[in-house]
């Protein structure tokens, strides 16, 4: 009998995190995937509906946790629709610019770690080196590294500190050389070449039937992108072109990410004239004092309106970093939401692996993973 | 696996060949190296008479006061910890890898087999479906081995510490030598709790 | 909402409610998206079949159990790329022995979705290739998401480590 099963995890170089990757394998033949997920199921969902929706907040930076900013920005979408609140229009842009510069330290983060795995170590230490530099940004006016906690119902916290643009404007000129370092690298190197090409291939019918969303479906060619489809925030004003390639393999999916790159320091660069020339509040104003951010001046009902505060519900979606994300909120009255629901895309992209693991060899597994792009904790939430 | 059904049908394999005799395969001629002369720390080196002091009666006092401390020193400097990233401090610790902090100075090289490991970090949220695992790398790692809880979930669950699926603490579970507060805690506070973990193997008499 | 949209949703709610004359129970406006379907999970899979391939919803995007005590509420969330715009589609089931129909026979990626909700919220699909826990361990007895399971402090809690 040659045949068997092997496990790749849940503590295995190529996860990426706390999953297990059941493969039955035919020497170095794969035959059947089976991925088993859970290991880090935090119970975020459940411990949302015993917290204030502020305080939800800091759940939501952990839940990817490479990406916090972005899941920030969807959690805080679909509360302020439930709560029938409406942020001013600088939030708004602020919010563009968080994102945009979450897409690029998660997807320069994507680039150091999936590099390394097949087999170059330097990029590792070039993408780790650029990463750094937006997490000062961030830094810079969210005071954390990774876990923000900025966004708030009604807007944000705090507004951009002074000399925050021309210090952006600087990272943005130094990402957009290094990107090109990156291509570099990679697309003229033998070993990425030979361990990318034809690897992975999942074509454009499939995608769609598999349900598989993000850098994946744009790979093979599917122009789906939730920030052109059904603008949020600011992104029906900003101008970009949504990336796609048609290759459908790995080195398809490296394009189309190293192309959002680029867009999003496109994007970021108009967030930043406009965010120079228009000032005002970051927050909106006459919000109820249960609800509001603790720098939100307080309602005059204050406690009073909690009582008869419209019922409502929320359904937001962003275009993540690792593709589309939807948050369903329930408001039944009270402090509390009374039902928070999270899709993550890489559970879908990941649900489908057999799709485009099956038929590859076992060395091509981490190459093919690396560039699905896993993050466990929105999997498993 | 329950329920699913195999649709996959290896191909018939060719037959393996015999392998040429050694005798007939081309011979590769090597130009000889440069020969360098490694200086290796031996234990002579530090302790005088280490035979003899082995081989007496005072061999338990000598342990204690000679040799111990070179064990310590060099275990101190080469921690090797597991290459595992459980949660959101892993990302800390791959940063702490990186080009800004470089813990490799350090002597500290994230080693991906537990077997060739005497450090665990515990780098985010432990679940109650990860706890016997996490026992077990530990349990395969060899001794001497310590364990760092790194950020406040590993300490003490953090955020997540009423929620039904997560372990409130790794220290239910195994030994903790030193514990790094934060969520997540900075390169440099994981820097800083291994350096304190440095000198308390240093000062370790056991 | 756009003219259109407004269009579209008058245009479906006709539809449907003349190809399901008992199951389809109404269409309630949703904003930011097409509209809320209600209807009987005694058609789900006919009107899963509908919604795809006659009004062209082809993506699956998020399945959702929300338990409100007497009942429980099983809601898809359905995305097409030919009108742009999401579409809710909600059953509402008994709260003793909640059960539906599998949407994984129409759309693939409901797999995991449903596992999730099965396990979570307690709401049993029919015909599920492969119904088994997914985030919590196998056999684990209680069905988190539901309103009457508590939170506890971890003081509460006993560990004992047993080493085999």
């Amino acid at each position: 009998m040659s045949e068997m099963w092997i496990n790749m995890g849940p503590q295995h170089p190529m996860t990426h995190g706390l999953w297990n990757l059941r493969v039955r394998i035919d020497g170095e033949l794969v035959l059947e995937v089976d991925p088993e997920m859970g290991y880090l199921h935090r119970g975020i969902e459940k411990i949302s509906e015993d917290r204030h929706y502020n305080e939800v907040i800091t759940l939501m930076d952990r839940t990817c946790y490479v990406a916090g900013m972005a899941w920030e920005n969807l959690f805080i979408l679909g509360a302020e629709q439930a709560l029938h609140v409406e942020p001013p229009e600088r939030a708004k842009w602020i919010r563009t610019l968080s994102e945009e510069f979450q897409r690029i330290g998660s997807h320069v983060m994507w680039y150091a770690a999936f590099v390394q795995d097949i087999g170059l170590m330097a990029p590792f230490l070039y993408g780790m080196r650029d990463r750094d530099l937006v997490l000062d940004l961030f830094q810079s006016y969210t005071g954390a590294r990774m876990t923000y906690e900025y966004n708030r119902v009604g807007g944000v916290r705090n507004d951009l500190p002074p000399g925050f643009i021309d210090r952006a404007r600087k990272v943005c000129d130094w990402l957009l050389d290094r990107f090109q370092e990156y291509d570099d690298l990679c697309l003229g190197s033998d070993i990425f070449r030979k361990r990318c090409d034809g690897l992975g291939v999942l074509k454009a019918a499939d995608c769609v039937r598999a349900g598989i969303t993000g850098p994946m479906l744009r790979s093979a060619g599917v122009k789906r992108d939730v920030r052109k489809d059904r603008p949020y925030n600011a992104y029906d004003q900003v101008e970009f072109d949504v990336a796609v390639a048609d290759g459908a393999d790995v080195t398809a999916r490296y394009l189309v990410r190293m192309e959002e790159l680029r867009q999003s320091v496109r994007i970021i660069r108009q967030c930043l004239d406009w965010l120079e020339r228009n000032p005002g509040p970051a927050m909106a104003e006459n919000l109820p004092r249960w609800m509001g951010a603790p720098y939100a001046p307080v309602g005059k009902e204050g406690y009073l309106l909690k009582r008869n505060y419209p019922k409502g519900v929320g359904l937001s979606a962003i275009e993540e970093p690792h593709g589309e994300a939807l948050a369903y909120v329930v408001n039944e009255g009270g402090e509390h939401p009374y039902r928070v629901k999270l899709k993550s895309p890489i559970f879908t992209n990941l649900s489908a692996a057999k799709h485009y693991l099956v038929g590859y060899r076992v060395a091509d597994i981490p190459p093919i993973m690396g560039s699905v792009d896993v993050c466990v904790g929105e999997v498993d939430r | 696996m329950t329920g699913t059904s195999t649709t996959v049908v290896p191909k018939p394999r060719p037959p393996i060949e015999a392998a040429a005799p050694a005798g007939e395969l081309p011979m590769v001629t090597q130009p000889a190296l440069p020969f360098f002369e490694i200086e290796t720390l031996r234990a002579e080196q530090f302790i005088p008479n280490a035979k003899e002091a082995l081989g007496s009666m005072i061999a338990e006092q000598a342990q204690d006061k000679l040799i111990r401390p070179v064990f310590n020193w060099a275990g101190r400097n080469s921690l090797f910890p597991l290459h595992w990233g459980l949660a959101c401090c892993a990302i800390e610790f791959a940063a702490a890898f990186g080009a800004r902090w470089d813990a490799e100075r350090f002597g500290v090289v994230p080693r991906s087999s537990p077997r060739q490991c005497d450090l665990l970090i515990v780098n985010g949220t432990v679940t109650w479906k990860v706890a016997h695992k996490l026992i077990t790398l530990y349990e395969q790692m060899p001794e001497p081995k310590w364990v760092i809880a790194m950020g406040n979930c590993a300490t003490g669950g953090g955020p997540f510490r009423t929620a039904y699926s997560v372990v409130p603490g790794v220290d239910k579970l195994v030994p903790v030598d030193v514990y790094i507060a934060g969520c997540p805690p900075r390169p440099e506070a994981l820097l800083d709790g291994i350096l304190l973990l440095e000198r308390l193997i240093q000062e370790r008499r056991e | 909402m756009e003219a259109s949209a407004r269009l579209f949703q008058r245009d479906l709610m006709g539809k449907l409610s003349k190809r399901f004359p008992t199951g389809f129970l109404g269409l309630d406006p949703f904003p930011g998206t097409f509209g809320r379907i209600r209807f009987d999970p005694a058609i789900a899979l006919e009107l899963f079949r509908e919604i795809r391939d006659v009004h062209a919803f082809e993506h699956l995007a998020m399945v959702a159990g929300i338990d409100w005590v007497e009942r429980r509420e099983v809601l898809y969330t359905v995305w097409s790329d030919v009108h742009r715009g999401y579409l809710l589609l909600s059953a509402m089931l008994p709260a003793e022995r909640p059960h539906i129909e599998t949407a994984t026979t129409v759309w693939p990626s409901a797999n995991w979705h449903e596992r999730e909700t099965w396990e979570l919220v307690d709401i049993t699909f029919d015909h599920h290739p492969d119904l088994r826990n997914l985030l919590l361990p196998t056999g684990y007895q209680f069905h988190p998401l539901l309103r009457s399971f508590k939170l506890h402090e971890p003081e509460e809690l006993e560990v004992k480590v047993r080493h085999v």
